[in-house]
């Protein structure tokens, strides 16, 4: 039943793991998230060092993500070319975000600051998607067969950029800056919070480029594999954090939970996922905010990885 | 002659009996002695912590007090605090000097009963005793707040590597004189290293005798190669941990999408 983890230097519950495993690579299969949001936290439960949980999990996040494009891939719902842009913004805007903690770190209070983005973006990210996809399918009940179709609004400002492409998967003409640029802002909050990014980026796939959802988690689950592979080396080469037993562990429930997810999500409609998926980070608000306004039971932790 | 003969057999005799009595007088002669078993305690693939037998032999008067523990370190802390009134977050660091990372102590007695406060102190015998050595001290080098202490003892026996059990010391008084065992409930928590192994024979208040030895924790079998590798060919190990996952993210979809096709 217990396993003892080289790195993180403890002995956990194997069962436990792979269960763990299994539920957050489900809805990474369903929402094209990496789960990161849910995973580090789980796992700091369970006596994982917080920094080997983050870097662990990004390990675990390359197989649950390689698995789950890879079955979206085969559906035709991967848009490369966005995927790749989005991709190149991410690296930029994390390393950049990278600095911005540093810098923030030397003026303090960079934890209060942290915290907040966290729950603001987590807060308006899940109010706005769960009215928005609560609206959609009340709409879809009234009956109307042909309801009305979102009529493309072409942004003056984003139709007058230049590099103006057509990304065929997601059938939606932008100028490749526009992914390029949201890519940088989503790794910018991604690195200042700590976390993959996945679900601030499927939110911008969906609300600001526009893409159907089908294709939003495909290419969701493209950009996660790569900053995630970039990700685990990183931490592995430099910080030596990676612990590879509990990412086996790990990746053991979540290529499964991630394959079935897919399937479940084939039989939902777009805005049932919507909804599922703000409920979901509500819920993580909430939470978190219980968690700043409630007294912990232990007031110390070790400093760094211990 | 016959006279003379009585009485030397009876001086041989009367030193013999002396003897013997001394011998089988074990305030006299007994010393105290400690054994651990194991003395290696590997961790492998399975560890889940280890059980540990101490044993060893002491006179019937005295009390007994186990410790088992690490010369005392520096260890920085993060603490919470309130932020704005409202929000519990990290507020800052702090060290705590002269503190073991690991104190385990058994006893036949309850500390404070059996040993004066000076001896307790001198021995660094309960948390009274590790209180008044240890220093808290804040990022700027002030001390800190003093139930900042009681908070570290109570996160290290969350973690199970601080306990402080009184009247778990069992003895026996046999043929092979007065001995005494421990069992220690060794916690998984514990980093590998060295750990120090303390009984003291305590009489009136005072400690009489002690008897050390160690064992040693140290990593075994795979998990002594992962860990050297993660450190030493950090870029092998980065590259050996994105391949297996990609290698069984793809392979697994495949099996899904063969499985799912028909």
């Amino acid at each position: 039943m217990y396993m003892y983890l080289p790195i993180a230097l403890t002995s956990v519950n194997y069962l436990l793991v792979v269960g763990l495993g299994l539920a957050v690579g489900l809805l990474s299969g369903l929402f094209g998230v990496g789960g990161g949001f849910l995973m580090t936290p789980l796992l700091m439960m369970i006596g994982i060092p917080p920094t080997i949980a983050a870097a662990t999990d990004a390990n675990q996040i390359v197989a649950a993500s390689a698995s789950g494009t890879f079955s979206h891939w085969r559906l035709g719902n991967v848009d490369v070319k966005m995927g790749i842009l989005l991709t190149i913004g991410g690296f930029v805007g994390g390393a950049a975000g990278v600095q911005v903690i540093k810098m923030l770190r030397a003026a303090g209070g960079a934890d209060f600051l942290i915290k907040m983005t966290y729950v603001i973006m987590l807060g308006l990210v899940g109010t706005f998607m769960f009215f928005e996809s609560l609206n959609a399918l009340r709409k879809q009940k009234q009956g109307a067969s042909k309801a009305a179709p979102k009529s493309e609004k072409k942004g003056g400002f984003f139709a007058a950029l230049p590099m103006q492409t057509h990304f065929e998967k997601s059938g939606v003409t932008h100028s490749a800056l526009v992914p390029l640029v949201l890519g940088v802002f989503v790794g910018v909050l991604a690195a200042i919070m700590g976390v993959g990014g996945g679900f601030i980026m499927v939110p911008v796939m969906i609300y600001m480029l526009r893409m159907p959802m089908h294709v939003v988690v495909g290419t969701g689950l493209f950009q996660v594999l790569f900053t995630c592979i970039e990700v685990t080396f990183l931490q592995a080469y430099s910080n030596h954090t990676v612990d590879f037993f509990l990412a086996i562990l790990l990746l053991l429930g979540s290529v499964f939970g991630a394959q079935i997810g897919t399937v479940l999500g084939k039989k939902l409609h777009g805005d049932q996922l919507k909804i599922l998926l703000a409920i979901i980070v509500l819920a993580v608000t909430v939470k978190i905010v219980l968690e700043l306004v409630l007294e912990p039971s232990i007031l110390l932790s070790y400093a760094g990885g211990h | 002659m016959k006279q003379t003969l009585m009485r030397v057999v009876k001086q041989w005799a009367a030193v013999a009996v002396a003897a013997v009595t001394l011998i089988a007088a074990p305030e006299a002669v007994q010393a105290l002695t400690c054994e651990v078993s194991p003395t290696r305690v590997p961790i492998t693939l399975s560890y889940h912590g280890a059980k540990l037998t101490i044993t060893g032999q002491s006179a019937v008067n005295d009390e007994l007090v186990l410790k088992i523990s690490t010369p005392p370190a520096d260890t920085e802390m993060k603490y919470k605090g309130k932020a704005g009134g409202l929000f519990w977050m990290k507020k800052g660091s702090l060290e705590f000097k002269g503190v073991p990372m690991v104190y385990l102590v058994n006893s036949t007695a309850k500390l404070d009963l059996i040993l004066a406060e000076a001896e307790r102190q001198q021995y660094q015998l309960g948390y009274d005793a590790m209180a008044k050595t240890a220093r808290v001290e804040d990022s700027t080098g002030q001390p800190a707040e003093g139930k900042w202490f009681d908070e570290f003892i109570r996160f290290k026996e969350q973690e199970m590597v601080y306990s402080i059990q009184e009247g778990t010391i069992t003895r026996k008084h046999g043929e092979k004189g007065n001995t005494f065992e421990a069992v220690v409930n060794w916690p998984y928590q514990a980093q590998p290293g060295v750990y120090d192994v303390e009984v003291f024979a305590v009489n009136g208040g005072k400690v009489v005798g002690k008897a050390h030895t160690s064992f040693e924790v140290e990593r075994a079998g795979i998990i002594a190669t992962l860990s050297s590798m993660a450190v030493e060919q950090a870029a092998l190990y980065g590259i050996m941990a994105v391949v297996i996952a990609m290698v069984v993210g793809f392979g697994v979809g495949v099996i899904f999408k063969k499985g799912g096709s028909h």
